[in-house]
């Protein structure tokens, strides 16, 4: 039971990396297009978001060092700064978006204006961020967003064909591009970088250490599990609800009629409220992930463990983050599609930000007895081929089937 | 290196093909435009339908009604904006004239997301629309 209160920090970066703004709507439009044949795709990620979560932690556990300072260290200083530029845009860019979804969600609430909210938005997370101790914020963060379970819920209360859904989990050969675009991305969407450079430091906040192997796990399985779950969900209620009216999701608010289907104005709330602090709680990852990796390129002091005010560099970079996803936001640009272009376009990063964890997780000489057994090894190498390859067929895809339409 | 260059020609020449840069609309271009136009009514009817029943937010039937209509009337003004010849012409100026009507019926939505009677009119309305518009992109 105690173990699964410490889950906070594998659901937070679940749920903001595989939940977020984009996502909801890419696994909306996934069962909208496509239906349940795209469901393996989605298991597929999770898994190997969770093995490669898991040896970051043991890595934290054992080593102390967080993913940022491990592309420092095996990479040269030329390809370390790339990695740190590539997954800095990719990052700030998603942190706009997400803004943007607050907005957009909060608005469905009051109905003023999305830029008025927007604003709301990152005072908001911003007070949070000052306020509240790192634990306070991965528990309001991830377990609100389990509201989103309310699709789960719809799913089953949907009536689906059980028959339909079982064999959507077994990948098929498929001649569709569109297909293809669609289970790439619902792989990539789990896979996103910043999602482990959060982890990873979330770890180092925390200060685990050998003793914290088995709060390790149950954040990589039990955490990226529950994220993996909501996915589904939300995938297989649009497919029930989306695919025979004909309607092609492109706003969240779409989405949250998914909900209020079955269950009416308590659904559309309960579906609000879980997107509201999902996106909130990806708010929080891209910011800090952002601010987490120039400090260890750069070998600063990091850490909300520590006061804020004690770290100015590290704190400067955060609120200066903030502010340039807000500027992003505010220029109007349209959330899903920029985290929809987010996603792709850092695919071709993930070899980047995956390889030193392998290279670490499997040396005896920093990990001891800790060491990737042949289970992670043999997963962990395959994984690292899957990422390669859809590093290569991602943006080919994306402009192939125009964006997935 | 005339090679290459004649491969970055072949690939330029794709991406603006692909793009739809220039010259007449082509029926799968109208066939998507017509297919937003359908999946914004079958969603408005949906929201219709709910303002109807009494099982949505007004706040959000009011904003998300609006963020429909503006999907809609960007999608007229690009298919205003677009020439077109013979039956793709024919089917581009009925796609133009229905989604004046589909943007109509959600600012129904959207002036009364309170009103039972409004959601009923503006949901049978918009489920017709989605109807025609499913036609009007057949044997594109």
């Amino acid at each position: 039971m105690k173990t699964a209160l410490q889950i906070a920090l594998g659901v937070i970066a679940a749920i903001g990396g595989f939940v977020d703004i984009g996502d909801i709507v890419f696994n909306a439009q996934a069962g909208a297009s496509v239906g349940y044949p795209a469901l393996w795709a989605v298991p597929v990620g999770v898994l190997g978001i969770m093995v490669f979560a898991e040896m970051s932690g043991r890595i934290v556990a054992v080593a102390k060092k967080p993913n940022f300072v491990l592309v420092k260290e095996r990479y040269g200083p030329r390809l370390s700064t790339f990695t740190l530029v590539a997954s800095l845009v990719l990052t700030v860019l998603t942190l706009g978006a997400e803004l943007g979804g607050l907005g957009f969600v909060l608005n469905y609430f009051f109905d003023v204006s999305v830029s008025f909210f927007v604003l709301i938005a990152v005072i908001a997370t911003a007070a949070a961020i000052y306020f509240l101790p790192f634990g306070g914020l991965e528990r309001i963060f991830g377990y609100m967003g389990l509201a989103l379970f309310v699709f789960f819920a719809a799913s089953i209360k949907l009536d689906p064909d059980w028959g339909e859904i079982g064999r959507g989990f077994v990948p098929e050969a498929h001649g569709a591009a569109v297909y293809w675009y669609f289970v790439i991305g619902l792989i990539a969407a789990a896979l996103m970088p910043y999602e482990i450079y959060f982890y990873s430091s979330g770890a180092v906040e925390e200060g685990w250490d050998e003793r914290d192997m088995k709060v390790n796990r149950a954040n990589a399985f039990l955490g990226f599990g529950l994220g993996g779950i909501l996915a589904v969900s939300i995938l297989v209620a649009s497919t029930q609800v989306l695919k025979p009216a004909g309607i092609t999701p492109d706003s969240v608010g779409t989405v949250a009629l998914v909900a209020e289907v079955p269950y009416g104005e308590l659904g559309l709330i309960l579906a609000f409220v879980g997107i509201l602090f999902a996106v909130g709680g990806a708010t929080i990852d891209t910011a800090f992930s952002a601010a987490y990796n120039l400090a260890q390129h750069q070998g600063w002091k990091w850490g909300k463990r520590f006061k804020l005010l004690d770290e100015p560099r590290f704190t400067l970079s955060l609120a200066g983050f903030l502010l340039a996803g807000f500027a992003i936001a505010q220029t109007g640009v349209d959330p899903i599609e920029l985290t929809e272009y987010a996603v792709i376009f850092s695919i071709p990063v993930l070899p980047l930000t995956y390889l030193p964890i392998l290279l670490v997780g499997g040396d005896r000489a920093v990990m001891g007895r800790y060491a990737n057994g042949l289970l992670s090894r043999v997963l962990g190498w395959a994984y690292f081929a899957l990422i390669c390859l859809l590093a290569i067929a991602a943006p080919v895809l994306f402009v192939w089937t125009n964006g997935g339409s | 290196m005339p090679r290459a260059r004649s491969t970055v020609l072949a690939l330029l020449t794709a991406a603006l093909a692909c793009g739809g840069c220039g010259g007449a609309m082509q029926p799968d271009e109208l066939s998507r435009s017509i297919g937003t136009l359908e999946s914004a009514a079958a969603e408005g009817a949906l929201l219709g339908a709910d303002v109807d029943r009494d099982r949505t937010k007004a706040t959000f039937a009011r904003a998300h009604a609006r963020d429909l209509g503006d999907v809609v009337d960007h999608e007229a003004e690009k298919l205003q904006d677009a020439s077109a010849n013979g039956l793709v012409a024919e089917r581009k100026a009925a796609a133009v004239d229905l989604a004046g009507r589909i943007s109509e019926a959600l600012g129904q939505i959207q002036t009364a997301p309170g009103s039972e009677r409004e959601g009923r009119s503006a949901a049978s309305d918009l489920t017709r629309y989605g109807n025609r518009a499913g036609k009007l992109a057949e044997g594109l």
